[in-house]
């Protein structure tokens, strides 16, 4: 079987800043090679790049989470057969979301109770957890509902229907759930496997954190209370970070399953995820403490590789930590780092059909130019979702 | 029987064995049930799948370098209403390398380093978050036993910690290997015996395991004269033997 995995590798500097910080407030540390380093947990990280995808991409691609997902599959319900009134949708709805999800979707007591109360209708029915559902997936559940709309009950007792409800709640999940998984907590049947694997960002060097004591005035101080509004101390540290991330395609186009639309590959909603997720985790950064010190920088090196067997970190080029170049900074002896090991490891264990892009800012990066095909962020972002969707298309 | 050897290698790694709801603490080594999980996964089980014959090797593990206990926490937020959602402790053991065994039929061992090669499913060392800073696959051996196999093993610390205990020509290193089934071994018991990984009802069972060490060389000893003879090993439970 032929396989395809993708390999993120980005080096970042931030300036000091506090990006990601534990219950004490200082930024999070790992020891790494014996000294201690920045660290960036990996939910921060993939938070800040699902955030980026609102920019990037349709809603319609990005999955809605939510108890209420029986009302939006009526409204669906309705747009495809206008004769079904809406109470009969929303039964229609609750009935097929119930079968598929394996969730149970009920008026909530206390709604119900407070309703009649009132002498309203009663409210819609909802689900007792959030559920992750994608806009195919409603559009799927609406046509099953509306082919069974005669007698739902019935309908959805045969094996097969129901097995059908299933399949459609368990495949062409939206982007955001088919990359970083799912979970619905009580139908285990339903969890995705994320088809991402992404690493907690470490600093290449070693890291002390550095507090910083500040001092507020109060603009309307009078002579008589003369001093500080408030005083308090906030921690922070600045780094180089090495950045890592894996995308298994195989299991995204497993999850996300093949385009339907006539004009369009059947590889495109694999390329579009592709396309975004790597624009998203490059250009993304969390927003911990973002106002206090304006920490916005883009990564200085971007390494995208295209596999074929297994991915392959590279954090083991820094288990020394980096010390400082000449001019001072970690960057250049990180290239280098980098543009020694990764021909020595990929030689070591036989890898050689990898096609590798690089972006890379500045002289300091000079090093590594001969790593790959050096492209700005939009040319990388397409020449990957091109090359993955060639490599996917049916036959290869 | 075959043995085959793995590095247990990366920046962080986690391996849980009692570990559920909020607090997701580690053990200080592997656990049979995630190196198991990390075989299966190359392999492209499903979680539901049998792994009868996975769980049937025999594992041990070798601490190469134990590295540091960190405490993660972390906050979440609703999808929608952006709230606050509990908060969760993650522990993780950074900085450490094991190298880590299973022992059993030659087919199947064969199998499993051919699949490490290409894997199935992307290999992670106990969490998702955690992926191995080096291949994982070692070597295949098939004329020694899982003990043997764990004695011979080149020492794979890291060459700063290597530098570090420069002083000591040979290093002990703590192995902890499951008991031989059948007898009744004393020893200590761990509930990481895969059992089945279905994540609607994952279940794990008991497992004897014993604790020695084996000795194996630095590379980067000094080799001019130590100073003086190091202090003699000092095992009081060798006197136990038999009791």
């Amino acid at each position: 079987m032929s396989r395809t995995i993708l390999d993120v590798h980005v080096l970042q500097t931030v300036p000091p800043s506090n990006l990601n910080r534990d219950d004490t407030g200082s930024p999070k540390s790992a020891v790494y090679g014996g000294v201690r380093r920045a660290r960036v947990s990996s939910q921060a990280w993939k938070r800040a790049t699902r955030r980026a995808f609102e920019d990037l991409l349709d809603p319609a691609e990005l999955g809605v989470r939510t108890k209420r997902g029986a009302e939006i599959l009526a409204t669906r319900i309705s747009e495809l057969e206008p004769s079904i009134e809406a109470p009969e949708a929303l039964a229609l709805a609750a009935e097929t979301l119930q079968a598929a999800t394996g969730s149970t979707i009920a008026v909530p007591k206390r709604k119900a109770d407070a309703a009649k109360k009132k002498g309203e209708n009663e409210p819609p029915p909802e689900s007792s957890y959030l559920m992750f559902l994608s806009s195919r997936q409603f559009d799927g559940l609406a046509r099953l509902a509306v082919e069974g709309a005669a007698d739902i009950k019935a309908f959805l007792k045969v094996k097969s229907n129901k097995d059908w409800a299933r399949r459609i709640a368990d495949t062409r999940h939206s982007v955001d759930i088919a990359l970083f998984g799912r979970m619905v907590a009580d139908s285990t049947d339903i969890n995705v496997d994320a088809a991402t694997q992404v690493a907690h960002a470490i600093s290449v060097h070693e890291v002390e954190n550095e507090s910083d004591y500040y001092t507020a005035v109060d603009d309307h101080n009078s002579d008589a209370e003369p001093g500080a509004g408030m005083i308090g101390t906030v921690e922070f540290n600045s780094a180089t970070l090495y950045r890592y991330a894996a995308l298994d395609v195989d299991l995204l186009r497993r999850n996300l399953g093949e385009g339907l639309r006539e004009d369009e590959p059947l590889t495109e909603p694999v390329r579009r995820a592709v396309w975004a997720f790597v624009y998203g985790f490059v250009a993304s950064l969390p927003t911990g403490k973002i106002n206090t010190f304006g920490n916005h920088t883009l990564p200085d090196v971007v390494v995208v590789k295209l596999r074929t067997t297994r991915p392959i970190s590279f954090a083991a080029a820094f288990e020394e930590p980096v010390a400082k170049d000449i001019t001072g900074g970690y960057l250049r002896t990180a290239c280098e780092r980098l543009a020694a090991y990764v021909p020595d490891i990929e030689r070591a264990y036989g890898v050689d059909d990898t096609t590798t892009w690089l972006l890379r800012v500045g002289a300091g990066t000079e090093k590594l130019s001969g790593l790959g095909t050096e492209v700005t962020l939009p040319e990388l972002v397409d020449a990957v979702g091109a090359a993955v969707a060639g490599r996917l298309e049916p036959g290869k | 029987m075959s043995v085959l050897l793995l590095r247990l290698a990366g920046s962080l790694q986690s391996w849980g064995s009692a570990a559920r709801f909020a607090r997701r603490t580690t053990e200080s080594a592997p656990t049979k049930s995630g190196v198991i999980g990390l075989l299966a996964a190359a392999q492209g089980r499903d979680r539901g799948d049998d792994l009868t014959d996975l769980a049937a090797l025999r594992f041990g593990v070798r601490v190469d370098q134990p590295g540091t206990r960190i405490r993660d926490y972390q906050t979440a937020h609703h999808g929608d209403t952006d709230k606050s959602m509990p908060v969760s402790e993650r522990f993780y053991l950074s900085d450490a390398v094991f190298v880590a065994a299973v022992e059993g039929d030659g087919v199947l061992i064969d199998e499993l380093y051919r699949a490490l090669r290409a894997p199935a499913y992307l290999p992670y060392l106990g969490r998702r978050s955690c992926p191995p800073s080096k291949p994982v696959e070692l070597t295949v051996h098939m004329d020694v036993g899982l003990e043997g196999a764990l004695a011979g093993e080149r020492w794979h610390a890291a060459e700063w910690y290597q530098r570090r205990l420069r002083r000591e020509k040979t290093v002990a290193l703590e192995v902890i290997v499951e008991s031989r089934s059948g007898g009744d071994d004393p020893g200590d018991t761990l509930r990481d015996q895969p059992l089945s990984f279905d994540p609607r009802h994952r279940r794990y069972g008991l497992r004897t395991v014993r604790s020695t060490s084996v000795r194996v060389p630095n590379p980067l000893a000094r080799t001019v004269a130590a100073r003086r003879t190091p202090p003699p090993d000092h095992n009081p439970a060798t006197v136990l033997k038999g009791v």
